[in-house]
């Protein structure tokens, strides 16, 4: 019996009907980093939305601290997509504030300019989201990691649409965070660096069709 | 503090957009302008069917706004936000209704009389008209949440939400629109307006239940 | 009552459930055929009369089962929406999914008999009427029920759960609506004669006994095109499963000797 942070044990997805995974097994523990990689179509971001808790696992369980109980499991992760979920015809800080607020976090507008700040969209504070270019917005959307103090964050391809230097700023973000002893588990396709961080890989093989009635 | 961070959001939203709040009023105008022209001009003409118009003018001018109050947040990605945060789901469609109400609901109350006076509505009944709006309007928006979260990840879904909705709100338009119509013939619109706070109260309790429900199925 | 609890479990899960009604089809239907076949025979052939409204009411032997099956059928809709939507029992769902078009088939039959009743009764082909009113809405019911399952039909399990939250809230719905229109045509006019309505409702056990076969045969015309569909349901949304492959297995073999 492990007693690591965060079991997910057998977990498989479906998607109209047909699961698309053989079951995943991970037990993942403070300063850890997992990465999720298959081919695409293979589910890497059908299961981190199970995992995060948005949907459902079709079947296998989440316990996170020994626990299923999902609020507890989502006071403590912060899950990020591919809809980044940034309002466009809010500004940058309208943003932040709205994530922080529903998050039951309060910030003052010193944290959220030194968020923005460090992530790279310093003065851009009373800009629309909707004015930012695609890099700048997945910026926008990945601060928000810096804002809530979560310990788990659950990022589905973060590297996308970011500039070199913005890969590198984001890798920097992660390391902190793990050294920190917070835990990341992301999908990603294409990123060597991040893999050679990582402590654990999990790779999704199509699932082996059902033959029991 | 959650129920106050989305509604605020929401309105917020809403305001920027101003199309969101006016859209409403100019489908109205627009609409109300071809009674005269199909019907006759003739102010008795008018005011016959008037509480009828006035009051379906109100209905449908909220339906066109309903299926984007949670499909713009599904498409967004602003919708996992406030699930994942752990917020209870009754609440935040409580606060999405709400905040459309506030947003669509009172423009739409605001904007009835000046329908009415082209309508030839008789005077007396005004008040009456105002108060089956005040009770009727959070209904379409509770109404709207559970329709528009039914429809969210659907394109072109309006039509589906159109059908979905009629049902339910059969009833409302027969307390609603009965209420001033009584009460343009002379008559008492208690009962009327009793019965429609009753589904007033309902759908207050159930809407955001069953908005829930349907946002839970979606994401899975 | 161990057997009453077996068959219960047998018929919630698929292969049972297709094991033991895929006889049951051929029974159902001949029944349907015989008693309609009856019924309409003794309803338009033998049955008296009326002395107020003619032959025209003969119309009643199609119209008022129809009008009986449309709103039983909802009801076990909502009822097998609820199973769905509680315990996500497949075979409800099946149910629920195969009720919906014979549901809203009866009610177009029930809209349009009625329709055709009314010309020579009120002189008109329509009349808002509380019955018609209720009947029209309950057919958006079952289209609401019907669209929001084509609307995802990619993905069936969805599809399926949300069309029973929109039938558990039509169902919910219902008496509500039903008592709004009642109130609305009470106020609004007097009460119109109807089919079965008032003082003209049928007494003579010669009118009853057809339209008391006409109902029967409704019935088994519904057991027989539900299960059919339900089971043509499972077959369909489980046809990966070892089950389905076996059926299959099983019935080009059946054809070949």
């Amino acid at each position: 019996m492990t007693t690591a942070l965060l079991q997910i044990n057998d977990a498989q997805c479906q998607r109209a009907g047909d699961l698309l995974f053989a079951p995943v097994n991970l037990a993942i523990d403070k300063s850890e980093l997992a990465v999720i990689a298959g081919p695409n179509g293979s589910g890497k971001t059908t299961l981190l939305e199970a995992v995060a808790g948005l949907s459902t696992l079709s079947s296998g369980q989440r316990l996170y601290q020994q626990s299923a109980d999902i609020n507890l499991w989502l006071q403590h992760s912060h899950y990020l997509g591919h809809k980044l979920g940034n309002k466009g015809n809010l500004s940058c800080q309208e943003n932040l504030e709205f994530v922080a607020h529903i998050n039951e976090t309060t910030v003052n507008q010193q944290q959220i300019a030194s968020v923005l700040n460090s992530a790279g969209l310093a003065g851009y504070q009373h800009q629309y989201a909707s004015d930012l270019s695609a890099g700048q917005k997945k910026r926008l959307a990945l601060s928000r990691l810096l804002l809530l103090n979560k310990t788990f964050w659950l990022l589905d391809e973060p590297f996308v649409n970011l500039d070199h230097a913005g890969c590198d700023w984001l890798y920097q973000v992660i390391a902190a965070h793990i050294t920190r002893g917070g835990v990341v588990i992301l999908t990603a396709h294409d990123q060597k660096k991040i893999h050679q961080l990582a402590h654990h890989h999990i790779t999704l093989v199509a699932a082996i069709e059902e033959h029991s009635a | 503090m959650r129920f106050w961070a989305l509604f605020k959001r929401d309105v917020l939203v809403s305001w920027r957009k101003k199309s969101n709040i006016y859209q409403p009023l100019v489908f109205q105008l627009l609409i109300v302008t071809m009674f005269p022209l199909g019907l006759g001009a003739g102010a008795q003409t008018l005011a016959k069917v008037a509480p009828a118009v006035v009051w379906i003018l109100a209905l449908l001018s909220t339906l066109i706004t309903l299926e984007n109050i949670f499909k713009d947040d599904y498409e967004d990605g602003s919708l996992d936000l406030y699930v994942l945060s752990g917020m209870n789901l009754y609440l935040a469609t409580l606060s999405k209704a709400s905040a459309h109400w506030v947003t669509t609901g009172i423009p739409v109350i605001l904007f009835a009389p000046v329908i009415a006076v082209l309508m030839h509505l008789p005077e007396h009944t005004y008040g009456v008209l105002l108060l089956s709006l005040l009770l009727a309007t959070p209904i379409f928006s509770l109404l709207g949440t559970v329709g528009s979260a039914l429809i969210m990840n659907i394109r072109n879904g309006g039509m589906l939400l159109s059908v979905l909705v009629m049902p339910l709100l059969a009833p409302v338009l027969i307390f609603g629109a009965g209420a001033v119509l009584e009460t343009s013939l002379g008559n008492s619109a208690r009962g009327h307006l009793m019965l429609l706070l009753g589904c007033t109260v309902l759908s207050l309790t159930l809407a955001p239940l069953a908005a829930a429900a349907a946002i839970k199925i979606n994401l899975e | 009552m161990n057997r009453i609890v077996k068959f219960y479990h047998e018929m919630g899960s698929p292969p049972s459930f297709y094991r033991i009604t895929r006889h049951w089809l051929k029974p159902m239907l001949f029944l349907a055929i015989v008693l309609t076949l009856y019924g309409l025979i003794d309803g338009l052939f033998f049955a008296p009369t009326d002395y107020q409204q003619g032959d025209s009411y003969r119309i009643i032997f199609v119209h008022v089962p129809a009008a009986w099956m449309s709103m039983f059928i909802y009801a076990i809709i909502g009822i097998a929406g609820i199973i769905t939507f509680v315990w996500r029992m497949k075979v409800a769902e099946a149910v629920m999914m195969a009720c919906v078009p014979i549901g809203a088939l009866f009610t177009v039959i029930t809209l349009l008999t009625g329709m055709l009743w009314g010309k020579p009764m009120w002189g008109t082909y329509w009349d808002w009427d509380a019955r018609m009113t209720s009947e029209l809405i309950l057919l958006f019911l079952y289209i609401g029920v019907m669209g929001i399952y084509s609307a995802y039909e990619e993905d069936p399990r969805k599809a399926a759960r949300l069309a029973a939250l929109v039938a558990i809230i039509g169902l919910v719905n219902l008496p509500i609506i039903r008592y709004s229109v009642v109130w609305w045509t009470s106020i609004h006019q007097g009460s119109s004669i109807s089919l079965m309505g008032g003082s003209n409702g049928i007494k003579d056990w010669d009118m009853l006994r057809p339209l008391l076969v006409m109902a029967l045969a409704t019935k088994f015309y519904f057991i027989y095109s539900m299960l059919s569909r339900a089971q043509s349901y499972l077959l369909k949304t489980e046809s990966k499963k070892q089950w389905v492959k076996q059926v299959i297995k099983k019935e080009l073999s059946g054809d070949q000797s």
